[in-house]
Formats: C-alpha cells, sequence, structure tokens
C-alpha cells in the first residue's frame, strides 16, 4: 500500500513538475536553474579537455622543434617572396578601401566589435539546433545577440550565463530570420528546417528570382545587422495554387565545421 | 544511496561531455543517446522511488543542453521510464538484444515525436544520420546497462 503511494505521490510531482516547465516556456523563459546547470558544466568541461589540450599541446610542440630547421629554411625563403607580394597587395588594398568607402560599407559596421568565441557544447537532440559557446556575460554577451562566422551568420544567443551563452542556429526549426534577396531587395523571411537547410518564406510567386541568389540580413528586427550573408537559393518550387514560392536555401557557413564564431558588439540599429 | 546518486550524476555528466561534444566533434548528424541505457538499468535494478527520482533529476540537467522547449525532454524520458517499468515483468529487459531494441527504436521514437511536436517533416532530419544514431543508441545501451549493474553491486551488493 505504501508502494503504491509513494509511486502516485512521484507521479503527481512528475506531471506537475513537466506542466510548470511547459508554462514557463509558455511565456518565453529560460529558468536559473538551466542556466546555474550550464555554467556547471563549463567548468566540467573545461576540466576535462585542459589535460588533453595541454598534452596535445606539448607533442605538437614537439614535433613542432624537431621540424623546425627544415621550416626556418622554408620559411625564409618563403618570407623573401612575401615581400615582393606584399607590395603588390599594398597597391590592391588601397583600391580595395576605396571600394569599400564608395560601398558605404565601412561607415555601415564601424560600430561592430567582434568578440571571438568556441564552440563547447551541441544540442543533445537531432531534431533542434542550438550549441553552448564558451563565452558569456562577462565577455559582452547579451541576448539576441548575433553570431556569425567568416562566412556568415550563424545564429542568435537566446541565453546566457556568465561564461556561457545558449546559441540558436539559423538551422533550428524554430529559428526566423528577416532577410532579403541581394539583388532585387525582395524580402522575406528565413526559418530553420531542422535538417541543416533552410526555407525563405513570404516570397511573392510572381517575384523574379533564381537559384544561386544569395540572401542577406536585413534589419528588420534590429537583432541582425544588415547586409550578413545568410545563404544562397538552391530549389525553388512554384505552384499556381499558392501565393507564395517555396524556397530552400543552403546556408553559407557549413555546419558540419563551425569552429570559431565571433558575437557583434554594438549598435546594429542604425545600420539599416 | 547517496553515494549511488552521485556516481550515477557523475556519470550523467560524463555522457553529456560525450554526446553533445564528442560526437557531434566526429559528425554533426550523429546523435547518439547514452541515457537510455541508464533509464533501462534502473528500472531493472533500482526500486522505482530512486529510479524514477533520478530520471526526473537527469532530465532537468538534459533540458538545459537542448533547444528543445522547456518540459518535452523531461516528458519523454518519463514516458520512457514509465513505459518500461509497465514492461518490466512482460518483457526480458535483462537481454542484450531487447535492450539494444529498445535502445535503438527509443532514438527514432523520440526524433519523430520531437519533429511531430515542432511541426516539421521528419525525414528531412536524414534518414541515414537518423539510422546511424539509432544504431549506435542500440550498442551502447547494454553498456550503459552493464556501468550502471556495476555501479550498484559496487556499493550495494546483493
Amino acid at each position: 500500500m505504501g508502494r503504491i503511494n509513494t509511486k502516485i505521490i512521484l507521479l503527481f510531482i512528475a506531471a506537475l513538475l513537466i506542466l510548470v516547465l511547459i508554462s514557463l516556456s509558455q511565456y518565453g523563459s529560460s529558468s536559473a536553474g538551466f542556466r546555474y546547470v550550464r555554467e556547471g558544466y563549463f567548468f566540467f568541461h573545461k576540466a576535462i579537455t585542459s589535460p588533453v589540450d595541454v598534452v596535445s599541446g606539448l607533442w605538437s610542440d614537439y614535433v613542432d622543434l624537431v621540424n623546425t630547421q627544415q621550416e626556418n629554411i622554408e620559411l625564409k625563403q618563403k618570407n623573401d617572396e612575401m615581400q615582393i607580394r606584399c607590395m603588390n597587395l599594398e597597391d590592391l588594398k588601397s583600391e580595395n578601401e576605396r571600394y569599400r568607402a564608395m560601398l558605404g560599407f565601412k561607415a555601415a559596421h564601424k560600430d561592430f566589435e567582434l568578440i571571438p568565441a568556441s564552440l563547447l557544447t551541441q544540442d543533445i537532440t537531432l531534431v533542434f539546433k542550438t550549441a553552448v559557446i564558451d563565452r558569456g556575460r562577462r565577455n559582452g554577451f547579451f541576448t539576441n545577440m548575433p553570431i556569425v562566422s567568416p562566412e556568415g551568420v550563424l545564429g542568435r544567443v537566446i541565453d546566457v550565463t556568465p561564461h556561457t551563452s545558449q546559441v540558436l542556429l539559423i538551422t533550428d526549426p524554430n529559428s526566423s530570420i528577416p532577410a532579403l534577396i541581394e539583388s532585387s531587395r525582395i524580402k522575406g523571411i528565413v526559418k530553420g528546417r531542422g535538417d541543416g537547410m533552410l526555407t525563405l518564406e513570404y516570397v511573392r510567386r510572381t517575384e523574379d528570382i533564381h537559384v544561386g541568389d544569395c540572401i542577406i540580413t536585413s534589419s528588420l528586427l534590429e537583432i541582425f545587422p544588415k547586409g550578413l550573408k545568410i545563404g544562397y537559393i538552391n530549389d525553388i518550387f512554384k505552384d499556381e495554387r499558392k501565393l507564395f514560392s517555396e524556397i530552400i536555401l543552403t546556408p553559407c557557413v557549413d555546419m558540419e565545421k563551425i569552429e570559431g564564431v565571433f558575437g557583434i558588439s554594438g549598435n546594429v540599429a542604425d545600420t539599416d | 544511496m547517496w553515494r549511488i546518486q552521485i556516481s550515477l550524476l557523475g556519470i550523467l555528466f560524463f555522457i553529456i561531455f560525450i554526446e553533445t561534444s564528442v560526437i557531434p566533434f566526429i559528425s554533426q548528424g550523429l546523435r547518439v543517446d547514452f541515457f537510455i541505457g541508464m533509464i533501462i538499468a534502473l528500472v531493472i535494478y533500482a526500486p522505482f522511488s530512486r529510479g524514477f527520482i533520478f530520471v526526473i533529476i537527469s532530465t532537468l540537467f538534459l533540458q538545459a543542453f537542448t533547444g528543445a522547449r522547456l518540459g518535452y525532454i523531461s516528458l519523454f524520458y518519463m514516458i520512457a521510464y514509465l513505459g518500461l517499468d509497465l514492461l518490466k515483468n512482460i518483457i526480458y529487459l535483462e537481454s542484450f538484444t531487447v535492450q539494444f531494441l529498445i535502445g535503438a527504436s527509443f532514438q527514432v521514437f523520440i526524433v519523430f515525436l520531437a519533429a511531430i511536436i515542432v511541426g516539421m517533416d521528419v525525414f528531412p532530419v536524414g534518414i541515414y544520420s537518423l539510422m546511424t544514431g539509432a544504431f549506435f543508441t542500440g550498442i551502447v545501451t547494454p553498456v550503459m546497462v552493464y556501468i550502471v549493474y556495476r555501479l550498484q553491486i559496487a556499493y550495494e551488493p546483493a
């Protein structure tokens, strides 16, 4: 009898807990408890990976020493070659700067500060696409901070602790980003599909769009700065019974090879 | 009792490290579930009150590493625990083959359920990633059951 009572009480507690958690998520709240777990995991992860990093660092240093002399000779040769190339590059650089100034790119992005970070963990499920990075509030990260890689947009921060940030990747089914087609300036919403691909929604069937068109961010929600690359059109499906085209995108960032990422700090609101 | 619970939590943190850091580093599209093996072991070797409380606490830890809505991960694993607890007198959970099949099918089930809840098509997830993940989950499930079993008899010899 007592055992059955314990079972019933535990089941009641479990049901209550699930109801509370689901209710919390309705209000978009991420419990402080989960932040503590991620924060605790940060130190656990560092404790596990630090000795591995030290050993691999020592090994690579040893290998480096063995090859140093040969490398030194090769590097001297390369240095001479590079100096010659640099003269040419200086010219190209000044030319490039002139073009960038003409396009207003520099003026639009002058307020940005890029804060580097590394991936700590990725989502435990196959359907959802989130990641935890090793920079948090103490490093200047904040909720809704855009996260990019040199190839393009990666996602945005959805939760932040002192040492970690949880990032919602653009490929997650819950991710939506206001975007526009670079060449034609047609606006739409980029959504994740969960399989590593994206869709561009709310683009009228009659609009002139082509496979290979580049999709960039628009600063409609004032989360992402305008002009960051999101992806390229991979496929277009037009159904005469539907108002909007179905457009499949390939993300610019190869999600299989994410290494270093950057958080964009600074005012993005005045870039539109 | 506390020593077992703390040891299980240690194992849990280690499998979180494997699931979220090591496996995605090897292959982005591969997810292997180590936790279902622990659940089977708890159903077989631990009393309900202890096993169920551990599952409740563990799912709260797991929730911190996913973009799934709050409560869903807890719901999935609690259903798994309760379902296995009901079935333990009907099917022979100690069998490696049964453990393999439960592990593999749970991985497929959880992806389908999550996809339905999110409202997305299941197949774009990648049938090969799903099947590979299910296969490896099936492989590690008996291993996890054995680890928890060894832990149980180490602290509480029969």
